[in-house]
């Protein structure tokens, strides 16, 4: 379990976040929403301990987050964020073998033992990759990149998933099938997942709960039902919205209305 | 390589900065043509009286032929006789300074090749000072320098003098060491890195006219490095150190690979002024004088 | 059923695959380092001197003990002036080519090279101050170098981070005027210094192994293997960070304290080998490259392998530098940019 309690964010004078609080529970994926520079992004940095909290607590099992050393943390929140630097030749396989780095012995000389390996090839499986674990990541497409990055983050076998845009520039069928990966996490191995993302729709059809940022600030925090309502998205990003429900789902159905079509 | 294109465009910018205009004529109108030791011929006034030497040995000749006092420049190195000590400093050999020598408004400016001034040279020349290069490879060439020094500060009576006595003593040498079994010497220059005189080195040709033999004396170049085992495959009888001087305490010891030598277990390791052997003028005799003490001492008992 | 069995040997050879890179790196490793043996017996066979090859292969083989028909001054050559050079040579480039892909690795960068990012500018100032002011201490010439070394790498770090982070280019910005700088500090020194000294400290300037010292040598071994040692230890570490601080963060690895580690080993083997040595160029770039290239971007590989392979490539070009004008002599950092320098301009274009 994974939480803030009321936590602020400043670089330097410029408040990033702002009395946010937010709860992340084995089994539900949490969606957080938001116009850009709403403060998601600082969000996950400062669960995971990579950005520091002016105000406020990060709570990770019960106990401050900072209690726990790096690869303490890393064995129990995994982070998907920006895509990989790819100067130099690193196999597929040898990527994902990354995410099992904070269980290594000490000294971290330590060579992967066959644990790892055999998780390093479920996660393989699990994203499809397993037929190009011998390939560079650089020969990889962006969407098969995206995948790599995604089974990484699930070989840390962490109890707690923050991805940070892990849909972005994947085409229909790649981001409902990424979104589908977390949940079935979510569901089978009861992990606790906490997805940023711009896109509404898939945030109804996968989460738990939505947390719509704006300005750093909590706008709003509920079921999806609750969050995605006209008036509160009309106030997030200042823009007509329609929405009904899901025709095959149920799930509340977000569809932006441009003066251009005639509003309603 | 890098250091040297620094220094390139250090240089540059110094030219830059010595090559703007001037309407600086020589106060001579009369004008006599005249051969240097590299055989470049260059115009000068019928008496020259303001001097630059940007050389020590040159420093040392003006002085022996006795036109020092028309010296009105000279460089950092330049400590001999003790009157060059006064002269104004137009910088060190290497790094002259061209405004300064240009101020001191000289005829002729003295150099030896030694320096590696080309690019100097043109400058100088471009600003109308004559540019007299000295060249001597040799004691002959010292000899030379000397005679072709004196014709042009018109001071040769006063140069017959001093190069009567100079062959003399160098004959005296020869004369002395003409029946002994040359000496297997080696000349260390740096010991480390390990830096000797090569077969185009003035030093050379001292060694074989003080009775000795350089085991150096064929590798090419002046000053070449040398390689370490090769040193100890030479097996020297004797080591010539250059110290003392203007070098201060530098150069004082032998270089490891020369330890086993017969030099060094019969202690015959001589440290010789390096200044009498690094110079080529006047004083050159005096060091083949201490060379050929040092390599045939049962000749001056 | 059918994709099943199609996907069972498939994921056999990727296990074994993985696995295989602990047995392949022992087992390159092994063999560079039995290379690197014949090799240095080998190049003690050349030199200025001709030596019989018999008795030379004897003397090494017994270490001088055995009687081996080699004459005092032959034993002398071989034992107390090849064979130091050689070693010398081969730790200066284990050194430099163990702190090259690290530095590679840690800065995300494939041109970062000691000698590129004016590190070797930084040991080689720290020496020569050493040499002005404190000639008279043993310990003085290394410890300065490394100093030197430590300092440079933090400045050139500091000013090729910006706002937006470190880019390549930046980095390699930062190096050249870092360089420059320094350069023109040994420039001014120089000038200060005596006209004998200054032609031994331009040879020494462009990598020189012949003028070196007993402890020196000592010195460069000792700290080739330990640091070597303590940055393959950190190469997993290393293998997180070439794709990018962040995300090496969030996947466990302390970066800062990691960083620290790979400057402090990196600088005290640039130190030691330029207070060894001077500056001998390329090797950190050109050595990693191709171990890379042939090998593969693990750096528990790279690293070792790396430095192994260094030694070879400047045992080689010190060969070269000291018998193609024997008994003269050339700098062997001359050579090494000779290969070096095509290759950075190939590699540069090849983005």
């Amino acid at each position: 379990m994974l939480e803030a309690r009321n936590v602020t964010v400043k670089y330097g004078s410029r408040l990033a976040v702002s009395d946010v609080s937010l709860r992340l529970t084995p089994g539900e994926l949490t969606a957080v929403v938001g116009p850009n520079g709403a403060g998601k992004s600082t969000m996950v940095r400062t669960l995971n301990g990579g950005l520091k909290a002016t105000a406020g607590e990060i709570i990770l099992a019960d106990k401050s987050l900072h209690r726990y050393s790096r690869s303490q943390i890393a064995r129990r929140i995994a982070v998907v964020a920006q895509e990989a630097d790819l100067r130099f030749p690193v196999t597929v396989l040898e990527f994902v073998l990354g995410g099992r780095f904070a269980w290594a012995g000490k000294g971290a000389w330590g060579w992967e033992t066959a644990g790892d390996l055999e998780c390093a090839q479920r996660v393989l499986r699990d994203t499809d990759l397993e037929n190009m674990s011998k390939r560079l990541l650089s020969e990889l497409s962006g969407g098969e990149r995206q995948r790599a990055v995604l089974a990484r983050a699930l070989a840390t076998e962490a109890g707690n998933l923050l991805l940070d845009e892990p849909t972005a520039n994947l085409d229909l069928a790649h981001q409902a099938a990424i979104l589908a990966l977390v949940r079935s996490r979510c569901d089978r191995d009861r992990a606790a997942a906490l997805v940023v993302t711009h896109d509404m729709n898939l945030a109804s059809e996968f989460a738990d709960h939505i947390l719509l940022m704006k300005d750093g600030a909590t706008l709003a925090y509920g079921g999806p039902a609750e969050v995605l309502t006209p008036k509160l998205l009309g106030q997030a990003f200042a823009i007509e919205v329609l929405v009904d429900a899901h025709p095959i789902s149920g799930v509340p159905r977000i569809t932006p209305v441009h003066k251009a079509l005639g509003g309603l | 390589m890098r250091l040297n294109r620094t220094y390139l465009i250090a240089l540059l910018l110094v030219c830059v900065v010595g090559c703007a205009p001037r309407n600086y004529q020589p106060g001579n109108a009369q004008l006599r043509q005249f051969k240097d030791e590299a055989g470049r011929t260059l115009s000068v006034p019928a008496r020259v009286d303001r001097l630059v030497s940007l050389a020590p040995n040159l420093t040392e000749i003006v002085y022996a032929i006795g036109a020092g006092d028309r010296l009105v420049g000279n460089t950092t190195y330049c400590d001999y006789p003790a009157q060059a000590r006064q002269v104004e400093k137009i910088g060190d050999t290497l790094h002259p300074s061209i405004e300064r020598i240009i101020a001191l408004r000289p005829q002729v400016v003295l150099v030896s090749t030694a320096s590696q001034l080309e690019a100097f040279t043109k400058q100088l020349n471009d600003q109308g000072i004559a540019v007299y290069v000295s060249d001597p490879h040799d004691l002959d060439g010292v000899f030379h320098s000397i005679a072709s020094l004196s014709e042009l500060l018109n001071q040769s009576s006063a140069a017959q003098t001093l190069l009567t006595d100079l062959r003399a003593r160098t004959n005296a040498v020869e004369n002395a060491v003409k029946s002994a079994a040359p000496v297997a010497v080696f000349y260390q220059v740096s010991a480390q890195p390990l830096y000797t005189a090569g077969r185009d080195s003035f030093v050379t040709d001292l060694i074989r006219r003080a009775g000795g033999k350089s085991v150096t004396a064929e590798v090419p170049g002046a000053w070449p490095k040398f390689s370490a085992e090769s040193a100890l495959a030479a097996r020297p009888e004797t080591i010539i150190l250059p110290t003392g001087g203007s070098l201060g305490d530098t150069n004082s010891f032998v270089a490891d690979p020369l330890k086993s030598s017969p030099a060094v277990t019969n202690g015959r390791v001589y440290k010789i002024n390096a200044d009498h052997l690094s110079r080529p003028g006047p004083r050159s005799i005096t060091g083949l004088e201490e060379m050929a003490r040092s390599l045939h001492p049962e000749l001056y008992k | 059923m059918m994709t099943v069995a199609i996907e069972e040997p498939q994921s056999q050879i990727t296990f074994q695959g993985a696995r295989m890179t602990l047995r392949k790196t022992l087992v390159v490793c092994s063999l560079l380092l039995l290379g690197l043996l014949v090799l240095i017996v080998l190049m003690s066979l050349l030199g200025s001197e001709t030596l019989p090859v018999g008795g030379s292969i004897c003397a090494i083989g017994t270490l001088g003990r055995g009687d081996c028909g080699l004459t005092s001054d032959q034993s002398l050559i071989l034992l107390n002036i090849r064979l130091p050079r050689i070693l010398l040579g081969a730790s200066v480039g284990a050194s430099l080519a163990a702190a090259g892909a690290s530095y590679q690795a840690l800065l995300r960068n494939p041109l970062a090279e000691p000698y590129l990012l004016g590190i070797s500018n930084g040991a080689a100032v720290g020496t020569m101050l050493a040499l002005v002011f404190l000639g008279s201490f043993e310990w003085a010439r290394p410890l300065m170098a490394f100093s030197g070394a430590l300092l440079a790498t933090l400045l050139v770090y500091r000013l090729a981070h910006g706002r937006t982070g470190a880019t390549p280019e930046r980095l390699i910005l930062a190096g050249v005027i870092v360089t420059t700088f320094l350069s023109s500090v040994i420039v001014f020194v120089t000038t200060l210094m005596d006209a004998t000294r200054i032609r031994s400290f331009t040879f020494w300037l462009l990598g020189d192994l012949s003028g070196t010292t007993n402890e020196l040598l000592v010195i460069a071994i000792v700290v080739a293997v330990l640091c070597t040692s303590v940055l393959a230890a950190n190469a997993r570490s290393l293998n997180l960070l070439m794709l990018g601080e962040r995300d090496a963060f969030d996947l466990g690895v302390e970066v800062s304290r990691v960083r620290l580690i790979v400057f402090v080993a990196a600088s005290l083997l640039v130190g030691s080998s330029v207070a060894a040595s001077g500056s001998v160029g390329y090797v950190g770039l050109v050595v990693p490259h191709l171990v890379r290239l042939s090998l593969g971007g693990d750096n528990r590989m790279t690293v070792p392998a790396a430095a192994i392979s260094g030694a070879v490539f400047v045992v080689v070009a010190d060969t070269i530098a000291r018998t193609v004008i024997a008994p003269r002599e050339l700098p062997v950092g001359a050579i090494t940019a000779i290969i070096g320098a095509p290759l950075f301009i190939y590699l540069l274009k090849r983005g």
